[in-house]
């Protein structure tokens, strides 16, 4: 299975994840752990001042995690370039996963702020990993202003609907010059091993790994789906078709009975 | 020193950032600060002079998807 590359940065593990939702700190180092995944997202908000809150930055660093700050909370291309400024200081990062979405219910990302951020981000020299719907237009947009890849929807975050906009990524994936990444609403292993078979680069799962009953386990279960489909797809599918095709030889020797 | 801190009245002793994280006593992993909606880099944190009144800002990392 062939590695991936995003801004140079070389990745073993094609299974990306978010560290939302899990019950404990321990719980999501398990998941992760079993995931074998190289790249976690996490999130900025204004301090609490009066609780101590859970401290997960230091096992994700010691266990050599790449950190990917989200810019989640940003209603509008102004709000999201204030946080990926932030988010470089707080994990002394420059990359960034760039995530507007003024609507709280649907949670759907703002194509035209995504887009005026990302080329101001790209000027100030971050790596840009813009969430969209999968919208092919957007993401050649997006392609070229200089983002490093796509990060395309699979159904609304959190869903669990699997890829509700498979047409689309198909057709995002067979323009892109830049890695796809599909992201939101992977909700079982089988929806990752799609993605992957139907030639994503990568996927980011979160919730379906959070809020399983035995998250390290999922964790595992997510690794296997995501490399069996990405071998799979390196391998070359078969076409499908109509009529059956025999795989043993046609041979008349049942006939010579009568 | 009295400056307002995210959104909320605050007074403590000193005038720099550094005084001010000292008092809170937060780590300083993981934790970014913006005075008047200006991102301040970490490498000024020890020299930053905050003025009375100064719109201050922490924010921390946190788990997210």
């Amino acid at each position: 299975m062939s590695s991936l590359l995003i801004a140079g940065h070389e990745f073993h593990s094609r299974l990306f994840t978010g560290t939302g939702k899990y019950a404990s700190a321990q719980a999501m180092m398990d998941s992760l752990a079993a995931s074998e995944s190289e790249l976690v997202t996490l999130s900025l908000r204004r301090m609490d001042l009066k609780n101590q809150t859970d401290n997960i930055l230091l096992p994700l660093q010691r266990q050599g995690m790449k950190l990917l700050p989200n810019t989640s909370g940003a209603r509008t291309a102004k709000e999201a370039v204030f946080a990926a400024e932030l988010a470089r200081e707080a994990l002394e990062t420059h990359w960034v996963k760039l995530e507007i979405h003024p609507d709280p219910r649907y949670l759907m990302p703002d194509g035209m702020e995504t887009l005026l951020a990302a080329e101001e981000l790209i000027k100030k020299g971050f790596v840009v990993m813009p969430y969209v719907h999968a919208d092919p237009v957007l993401c050649k947009r997006l392609e070229e202003v200089g983002c490093q890849c796509v990060m395309p929807l699979g159904s609304p975050i959190g869903s669990n609907m699997g890829l509700a906009s498979r047409p689309f990524l198909e057709i995002i994936i067979e323009q892109s010059r830049v890695p796809v990444i599909v992201d939101a609403g992977i909700g079982a292993p089988s929806d990752a091993a799609l993605a992957m078979e139907i030639g994503a680069d990568a996927v980011l799962v979160n919730t379906a790994m959070a809020v399983a009953k035995q998250p390290a386990q999922m964790g595992k279960a997510f690794k296997l789906a995501v490399e069996a489909g990405r071998m799979a797809y390196e391998s070359g599918l078969g076409e499908k078709r109509l009529q059956a095709n025999a795989t043993s030889p046609l041979t008349d020797f049942i006939g010579a009975l009568s | 020193m009295k400056i307002v801190l995210n959104e909320e009245p605050y007074e403590f002793v000193g005038n720099t950032l550094e005084d001010l994280l000292l008092e809170l006593e937060k780590s300083q992993q993981g934790i970014a600060i913006a005075i008047n909606q200006q991102v301040v880099p970490k490498s000024l944190w020890r020299t930053t002079k905050l003025n009375e009144q100064s719109q201050v800002f922490i924010f921390e990392s946190i788990a997210g998807g």
